[in-house]
């Protein structure tokens, strides 16, 4: 016990280094220069925001509700257009959704029509990959998140957790260069979800693309994400934004009570009680 | 800790078995309480008519109806076969019904598609909607004749509406995250589209189905009550003209017969089509 609290406080920063050896170099995959939007130019919800993304981060959206988290991931998804500014994918315009950039809704948005391994491969019915190639993919996912066994099963006999698995390996398995997601584990129990949390974890080592993740939970936040932004009210823009040094392997459960991962909760908490 | 184990055996245990038998002798009391009305209405049917009490006239003896129905399948209707009669109607309501529902729902999927078609069927629809299509039958047969072609037509005309207006519903309730999740992952407008908007509507297609099959089997009846010499309606019409009550509750209960189990097919194919549902 002492050992491990000792291995996660101290040598932080190092560990961190290994995995983001790269972080200096890393390259921009995502950006917002100046973003505003709104459902009207009188209301808006966001105001000229700027917000970089890197190739591989894992980035969390914390902030009040109604602070315009979900309408950033929109807006990357193509699923809303800027009123001012670009929002811009690969150094391009996003001008709509696209399967370069995935998405994980809460609702899990299944199709309820098709089994589990159909679902997963949905996205391999517009690629043009050899049909080995794809079953190959499709197993190897279901393995590592755990649905071996529920391949031919359907979404309405699975339970939450299984579902909400079955959305992340849809969209993972294309391979996007970022996956967006809305609060994906906010419906299922506290047990699920950290089994849900770890498992994206290996996931995000093994599939290489960024990750944009919004939630409420400032412990799903410091458990996940590599940073942290903590957007203001009021289109105040970014508050905070904080680098998260978690020793690895990070998906262990370990880092859920070390001293550091504390020490990171208890200073988001009174950020994000400061701002209300 | 041997005497620990027995001591909670004897604890009444919370038995799966028990619930499971429950649950049966439940779902057979249900059975009992849902046939038991019928069982005494045709008890209490056969015994006034047989003793007189009601004019047969008014109502025959469910043995006379069952006489007469034998009698039917041997000499025939009107010099026709039953059978005859009975593959002329379903002929007339199957073939318009299976015409209604590809017209219905090839017209539902544009227009829950397309908001331009939608709004050009829509002031036409809603003028339609409230009209019982048996209101246009007269017109009908002045249109296009006394003969098969308006009474497969006014039938036609009434399921076709019922499943378009259900196709539309179920395309426009397809839900939006699920669209969004097919384009994220790549699929154009035409895989959206066979893939996602077209097995979401299924569920409201079939309804519309079962609605207009029940809603065709009442205007194939009052088609053939106006006109023609073969089918249920037919035999219902005449025997009526004849005071042959027997014969008028053969028509009715064959025509409740076929609605019934064209009903229960259509509910059995439904079940294995869109099986997540419920």
């Amino acid at each position: 016990m002492v050992v491990h609290m000792s291995q996660s406080s101290a040598p932080a920063s190092v560990s961190s280094l290994d995995q983001h050896g790269q972080a200096e170099t890393a390259q921009e995959i995502v950006s917002l220069d100046a973003v505003s939007f709104g459902y009207s130019r009188k209301r808006l919800v966001l105001q000229d925001l700027n917000l970089s993304i890197q190739q591989g981060e894992f980035l969390t959206l914390l902030g009040p509700s109604g602070c315009g988290k979900s309408t950033i991931l929109n807006l990357i998804a193509g699923f809303y257009k800027p009123l001012a500014g670009l929002v811009t994918h690969g150094g391009e315009e996003v001008k709509g959704p696209s399967a370069r950039r995935g998405v994980v809704f809460q609702s899990n948005a299944l199709f309820d029509w098709m089994t589990v391994e159909q679902n997963i491969g949905f996205g391999f019915r517009f690629q043009s990959l050899s049909k080995y190639e794809k079953r190959q993919r499709v197993d190897t996912i279901i393995g590592l998140v755990g649905l071996r066994g529920n391949e031919r099963k359907y979404p309405y006999q699975l339970s939450g957790g299984m579902r909400q698995r079955v959305a992340v390996a849809r969209s993972m398995v294309v391979q996007p260069e970022i996956l967006l997601m809305d609060e994906p584990f906010a419906a299922v129990d506290v047990q699920t979800r950290e089994g849900l949390q770890e498992e994206l974890l290996k996931l995000h080592e093994q599939v290489a693309g960024a990750i944009l993740f919004v939630t409420h939970s400032i412990e799903e936040a410091v458990f996940l994400s590599d940073r942290i932004v903590i957007l203001d009210r009021n289109l105040g823009g970014i508050a905070h934004d904080i680098k998260i040094h978690l020793p690895d392997p990070r998906y262990t459960a370990m880092n859920r009570v070390s001293d550091a991962f504390n020490q990171y909760r208890t200073d988001l908490y009174l950020k994000m009680k400061a701002i209300g | 800790m041997q005497l620990k184990v027995s001591k909670q055996d004897g604890v009444p245990a919370f038995k799966v078995q028990d619930l499971q038998t429950q649950a049966l002798r439940e779902k057979a009391v249900l059975f009992c309480v849902a046939i038991a009305i019928p069982a005494i209405i045709l008890i209490l049917w056969e015994t006034t008519t047989r003793m007189g009490w009601i004019d047969e006239l008014f109502l025959p003896s469910l043995s006379g109806i069952v006489t007469e129905f034998l009698a039917m399948t041997r000499k025939g209707y009107a010099g026709t076969p039953v059978l005859t009669h009975v593959i002329g109607s379903l002929r007339r309501v199957f073939t318009a019904f299976g015409i209604g529902t590809i017209v219905g729902l090839l017209l539902g999927l544009l227009m829950g598609y397309y908001k331009y078609v939608r709004a050009a069927f829509y002031v036409v629809t809603e003028i339609l909607r409230p009209i019982p299509p048996l209101a246009f039958i007269t017109l009908f047969i002045l249109w296009f004749g006394i003969g098969e072609v308006s009474k497969i037509l006014i039938i036609l005309y009434a399921g076709a509406l019922i499943v378009m207006l259900n196709t539309m519903a179920g395309v426009q309730s397809c839900p939006k995250d699920k669209i969004l999740a097919a384009r994220t992952l790549g699929a154009n407008d035409l895989a959206i589209f066979l893939y996602v908007i077209l097995p979401a509507a299924l569920p409201s297609i079939f309804t519309g189905m079962r609605v207009a099959l029940s809603v065709d089997f009442g205007i194939l009846v009052a088609a053939e009550l106006l006109a023609g010499d073969i089918g249920i309606g037919y035999i219902i019409q005449d025997a009526s003209v004849f005071f042959n009550v027997e014969a008028l509750f053969v028509g009715i209960l064959m025509i409740g017969f076929f609605g019934v189990l064209s009903d229960f097919l259509l509910r059995v194919i439904a079940s294995k089509v869109v099986h997540w549902q419920g």
